[in-house]
């Protein structure tokens, strides 16, 4: 925003103080600016004038200046290649999910290249709402020609329009990482608590190993979980049915709509039909009963993973990803413990790989130079060079190449000081990626064996329109808020009632309106 | 006295204006102040009536009526949420000031330097630990397997309590925190007016033989009198409104314990948190606002009719 | 009851004001209240002031001792057993983490500082100069301005538009102003102030205007020094608003200001462990081995600890109080 257009706006403002016109300038701001309308068209692009492209990314700015020397380098490159500088804005994590929509609402021009993602980073809201630049395959092809053909060539961009046809935001469609939820335990501990191998095969088996943790291990708690976890209702139905998640529509924190494998265009959902719900609710009363948790485990904010490197937890709940750095860890923590990962969905191949929109690029609407933000990103994300840079920062200082052409930390290099910060989770590549020295050797059998019977989600193309069922998500959510913690740590003392009494508050609140219009969005998406 | 100057015969208001030229300057900082960071966003607040978009603005998006205040009767605990919150408030406003009061009254007895000084910073400390902590604590405390109440329940002899799992302790707990917190910090106010007072009333009250019961009920408690109708006139505008922070770090998910302890705040946050939706909160800020502009303009109103001087406005 | 005797305390002794006898008064009156004999009622009434106060203060302090030793420590005696009264296993670990950059932290520091001591300052006079005009009753428009400066408390524009207007039209975002302005007053300090003003005699007003003083000279140089306690409150209030912010930083300021301030510095320590470790953005994201609970405990020590030291200065304020007769002459 120019000098001269803030002050008339700051004039604007002054009027509007007396109650006149404020509508004009806070409508003003919001719509006046850069790209417009934009999106169409391809072209030469124009580098006559030296840019700076201003990237949107979440975490902390990092402080200890390798940042700034990486980026000293890297801008060089950018310089020659397409006369344009990068600058970082960080999303501190510090209340990040109003910070980062904050931010977008402000509409204004100082970011180019928004990090976004489908599931975690509300892609598809501000898409709809228009903060996100719509773009076509001429304006693509032309300024992120690498992004264009690589993404075409697996027909991914389907996975990113809205149903105007257009484009909002490039998938990291060709990044694998699987974020697949279950259980790390012990094998030693599984071991001898008598299951075969230390293997567990199955979510009730996890009874046997908290009873034995429970009865041999005095200082650890089975399963030492903190607050919100829904890990014993969920992992428990999924290994049991053939329910998917619709992972579009939440309800607070809650994912309360589902479709089956067999029947994947009806929307229904385990928390009202049939008694797999009671069944998970059931074996968490167990639990309970047995002690596998503290008593007080929904108000507990401990730091749960650091009590199974500790030896004070038989059990600690995430994802894959993070079972790689416990592989890493936990040799070295509690020799022998060799720790384990059992997934959801283990039993009956009900998983899935990770979304492509998992992580994501969109191009601000308000973006003044969106075709050289374009430009850059492509760079970024094909460049061999810059995209070490980029990821890794500089060889020798931020990272080194070991004997097995792995990287690896240099000499005195401490992660929690040294990081380098640049946070580009949208966009990564697998064929540029460096195999890092902490990985397991066995990382790429591991994966492979998840792949081979893992399901494709089938609604990544799905967008829920919300706006009329949104409050009865709201309150939806308020009444799961009511329930759901309460089955999943077993404190009711006769849960078939309980979900009987949440099922009536549910169809209160508007259930079945709210299913039959994301069950029209399903069937809009066969059609 | 009082009132002299306002039972005159009204002038003209340019005249007046004029008359008053420099007092009217000296507010002047404090108004623009408000204009520009209060009433000038303030037709913003029209977005909780829009389902909002970025491309038309606030004042462009569609209009939905209210749609965006729905989802707090549908789920049907509008009645339990505000309860719940009043009456918290009504704990807090009543018990706070009484607490404030006593505690000022009592520093202001306190005549060893050292102690005063000491004790009054001691009780300063609450105020600056943030609500995570306390939540923290609290749980520390109160936890059944490791809390420290429940360990000296233990030591000597007794049944450890479920305190996590029973509702009807929490009202207490949520006081008692929430005094525990601000009760230092507020009676700065209280101690602040004790100090104004006229020492020579003190002496007359202590000629005519008063003792220190007299002294508090007729000197100190009258010219506290001001002071308290003020805060309770601010307070009750904000009788709707929740301190978020502490109930959410003291309760949180725990299901358990809401019937006595969900406030507005709190039940809303669980609803919308992940719904990147600012009209619905700024809905819900209007309803708080309207009831509470309510009970003012009605307390203010009675407040008036009473004695002028004390009234806000 | 509803006389002004109450609402203007100090009204008896005006005269002697006014009559400029100030120095002899002051004297007089502060060597009477030692003459006046204790009856039983005040020694009880003492006795159970310093029980109270004394206990309240312990009430107070207690969980601020199991920060401190929290903080000093173990993590790993933390997990297992939870806070005491004594540090266990005693480090500096995570004070080491927290000022493991000095600069970033003394930075943070020297923005907090500047920013309380100017607002307070500024604040302080802006709040005490509109008290001092909305207390005359002879201001035509006193309950105008008082409700219009009320009114506000009572709707705001709630977080979108707010942010929106002073972000985007008044340009303030990444700019300390955006947190600096919106902190310099309330309303609830400039009704609190105009209601301190009643310890001022209106006679001392009518006494400066009958000598020809206009009002803003009445307002400076007779009103003022006889606002000492009010001024010490709102001025601590104030000064606490300011010490206290985080959350405008994190709105406004975030990561685009080299130093943030204090408690958004430390807010922010203590979210990454948070967010990191339930990270939903999948690997890449460096697990680092913070010291988790003991970090959140030492950033509460750093962040109270000067303010500690600094009471004690405000406080003489309290403590010497003042009367209308002992206006420092």
């Amino acid at each position: 925003m120019s000098s001269i257009k803030r002050r008339t706006l700051l004039k604007g403002g002054a009027l509007a103080a007396f109650g006149i016109g404020t509508g004009v300038t806070l409508a003003a701001c919001n719509s006046n600016n850069g790209g417009g309308t934009g999106g169409g068209g391809g072209g030469e692009l124009d580098t006559s004038e030296a840019v700076t492209v201003t990237m949107l990314v979440l975490g902390d700015k990092p402080t200890n200046g390798r940042l700034e020397a990486m980026l000293e380098q890297l801008n060089a490159k950018l310089t020659e290649k397409v006369n344009a500088s990068l600058e970082l804005f960080y999303i501190e994590w510090a209340d990040w999910q109003t910070q980062y929509n904050v931010q977008l609402l402000s509409g204004d021009s100082n970011v180019d290249l928004i990090g976004t993602a489908t599931d975690w980073l509300f892609a598809w809201e501000n898409a709809q709402k228009g903060a996100f630049l719509p773009m076509d395959e001429a304006m693509l092809s032309s300024y992120a020609p690498q992004t264009w053909e690589q993404v075409d060539s697996e027909g991914h961009w389907e996975l990113c329009k809205l149903d105007d046809g257009m484009i909002y935001f490039m998938p990291e469609d060709n990044f694998t990482q699987w974020t697949n939820h279950g259980f790390f335990y012990r094998g030693d501990w599984a071991t001898e608590a008598g299951i075969p191998d230390g293997e567990i095969t199955e979510f009730e088996q996890f009874t046997t190993y908290f009873q034995w943790v429970k009865d041999n291990q005095p200082e650890a708690y089975p399963w030492d979980v903190a607050g919100t976890n829904e890990a014993a209702l969920t992992g428990f139905v999924q290994g049991r049915t053939e329910y998917q998640v619709i992972q579009q529509v939440t309800a607070g924190i809650y994912f309360p709509f589902h479709t089956t494998t067999s029947d994947p265009t009806a929307v229904t959902s385990y928390y009202m039909e049939g008694d797999d719900l009671l069944a998970a609710a059931e074996l968490a009363r167990e639990w309970n009963d047995i002690g596998v948790w503290r008593e007080d485990a929904v108000n507990y904010d401990g730091d749960t993973r650091e009590q199974f490197y500790a030896g004070l937890s038989g059990a600690d709940q995430h994802h894959m990803q993070t079972f790689l750095g416990i592989l890493h860890r936990m040799p070295t923590d509690q020799p022998g413990s060799d720790p384990k990962f059992f997934y959801w969905g283990k039993e009956n191949n009900n998983y899935y790989r990770d979304i492509k929109t998992h992580g994501a690029m969109a191009v601000s609407a308000n973006s003044r130079n969106p075709e050289r933000a374009l430009a850059v990103y492509d760079i970024l994300r094909n460049d061999e060079e810059c995209y070490h840079l980029f990821n890794y920062g500089i060889e020798g200082t931020d990272y080194v190449i070991d004997a097995e052409g792995r990287r690896s930390q240099p000499e005195g290099f401490d992660p929690a000081t040294d990081s380098l910060g640049s946070n580009f989770w949208y966009g990564r590549m697998d064929e540029l990626e460096i195999p890092s020295a902490t990985d397991p050797d066995n990382k790429q059998e591991m994966f492979d064996a998840l792949d081979a019977n893992a399901k494709d989600y089938p609604y990544e193309r799905l967008v829920v329109d919300k706006t009329m069922i949104e409050s009865t998500l709201a309150a939806m959510g308020a009444v799961l808020s009511e329930y759901i913690p309460q089955l999943q740590y077993g404190k009711f003392s006769d849960p078939a009632a309980a979900i009987a009494e949440m099922r009536q508050k549910l169809t209160d609140a508007g259930y079945e309106d709210a299913r039959a219009s994301i069950q029209a969005d399903i069937e809009a998406l066969e059609a | 006295m009082a009132g002299v100057a306002t039972t005159r015969r009204p002038r003209s208001l340019l005249k007046s204006a004029w008359d008053s030229k420099v007092l009217l300057l000296m507010c002047l900082p404090a108004v623009a102040f408000f204009v520009v960071f209060a009433y000038a966003p303030m037709p913003g607040a029209w977005i909780a009536f829009t389902n909002f978009n970025y491309r038309d603005g606030i004042f462009g998006s569609p209009f939905v009526g209210l749609r965006n205040f729905e989802f707090l009767i549908k789920s049907g605990q509008l009645w339990l949420l505000t309860r719940n919150t009043i009456l918290y408030n009504v704990a807090f406003i009543v018990l706070g000031n009484i607490l404030q009061i006593a505690l000022a009254i009592m520093l202001n007895e306190i005549r060893l330097r050292y102690f005063k000084k000491i004790s009054q910073t001691v009780m300063f400390l609450p105020y600056f630990i943030s609500v995570v902590l306390i939540g923290v604590i609290a749980f520390n405390l109160f936890n059944y397997d490791t809390g420290a109440i429940n360990s000296l329940i233990v030591a000597t002899g007794g049944d450890p309590v479920k305190i996590y799992s029973t509702a009807g302790l929490w009202p207490f707990i949520i006081v008692a925190v929430q005094m525990w917190q601000s009760t230092g910090y507020g009676s700065i106010v209280y101690f602040a007016a004790i100090m104004g007072i006229d020492k020579t009333l003190f002496e007359a009250a202590a000629i005519d033989g008063a003792s220190a019961w007299q002294r508090i009920r007729y000197v100190i408690l009258p010219s506290l009198k001001p002071t308290f109708i003020i805060l309770l006139l601010f307070s009750m505008g904000g009788i709707m409104h929740g301190n978020f922070g502490l109930f959410w770090n003291l309760v949180g998910n725990n299901a358990q314990l809401f019937a006595t302890t969900d406030i507005i705040e709190t039940a809303v946050y669980r609803m919308v948190m992940t719904q990147n939706n600012f009209t619905t909160s700024t809905a819900v800020g209007l309803y708080q606002s309207i009831f509470g502009f309510a009970l003012v303009m009605t307390a203010n109103w009675i407040v008036r009719r009473m004695n002028k001087d004390y009234a806000l406005f | 009851m509803h006389s002004s005797e109450t609402t203007a305390p100090g009204v008896v002794d005006v005269v002697t004001v006014v009559e400029g006898k100030k120095r002899r008064a002051k004297r007089n009156k502060q060597a009477k209240p030692r003459a006046v004999k204790l009856g039983a009622s005040d020694y009880a009434l003492r006795g159970i002031s310093y029980v109270f106060v004394s206990l309240f203060a312990v009430f107070c302090l207690l969980p601020f001792v199991m920060i401190v030793s929290a903080s000093f420590s173990a993590e790993s005696e933390i997990l297992r057993h939870g806070f005491g009264l004594f540090p266990r296993g005693f480090t500096m670990t995570a004070y080491e983490y927290i000022f493991k950059s000095p600069r970033q932290i003394l930075g943070s520091y020297a923005v907090t500082v500047t920013m309380t001591v100017l607002g307070t300052a500024i604040g302080l006079f802006v709040i005490s100069m509109t008290g001092f005009a909305l207390y005359r009753k002879d201001f035509r428009f006193r309950n105008q301005i008082s409700f219009f400066i009320y009114f506000t408390t009572l709707f705001s524009a709630g977080l979108a538009p707010t942010f929106i207007w002073v972000g985007s039209t008044l340009g303030l975002r990444g700019s300390y102003l955006a947190v600096f302005l919106q902190l310099l007053m309330t309303p609830w300090l400039i009704i609190l102030m105009k209601n301190f003003m009643r310890t001022v005699p209106y006679e001392v007003i009518e006494s400066g205007k009958v000598d020809g003083a206009g009002d803003f000279r009445i307002f400076a140089q007779l009103a003022l020094p006889m606002m000492k306690p009010a001024l010490a409150t709102v001025g601590l209030f104030l000064a606490m608003g300011y010490w206290n912010e985080w959350y405008l930083s994190s709105l406004y300021l975030g990561s685009q200001v080299e130093f943030r301030p204090l408690q958004y510095h430390l807010y922010n320590i203590i979210n990454t462990a948070n967010a990191l470790r339930n990270s939903v953005a999948g690997d890449n994201v460096t697990i680092t081995n913070l010291p988790s609970n003991t970090l959140k405990m030492a950033s509460a020590v750093v962040a109270t600890a000067p303010v500690l030291l600094m009471y004690p200065f405000v406080q003489k304020y309290f403590v010497s109080g003042i009367t209308v007769g002992a206006v420092k002459g």
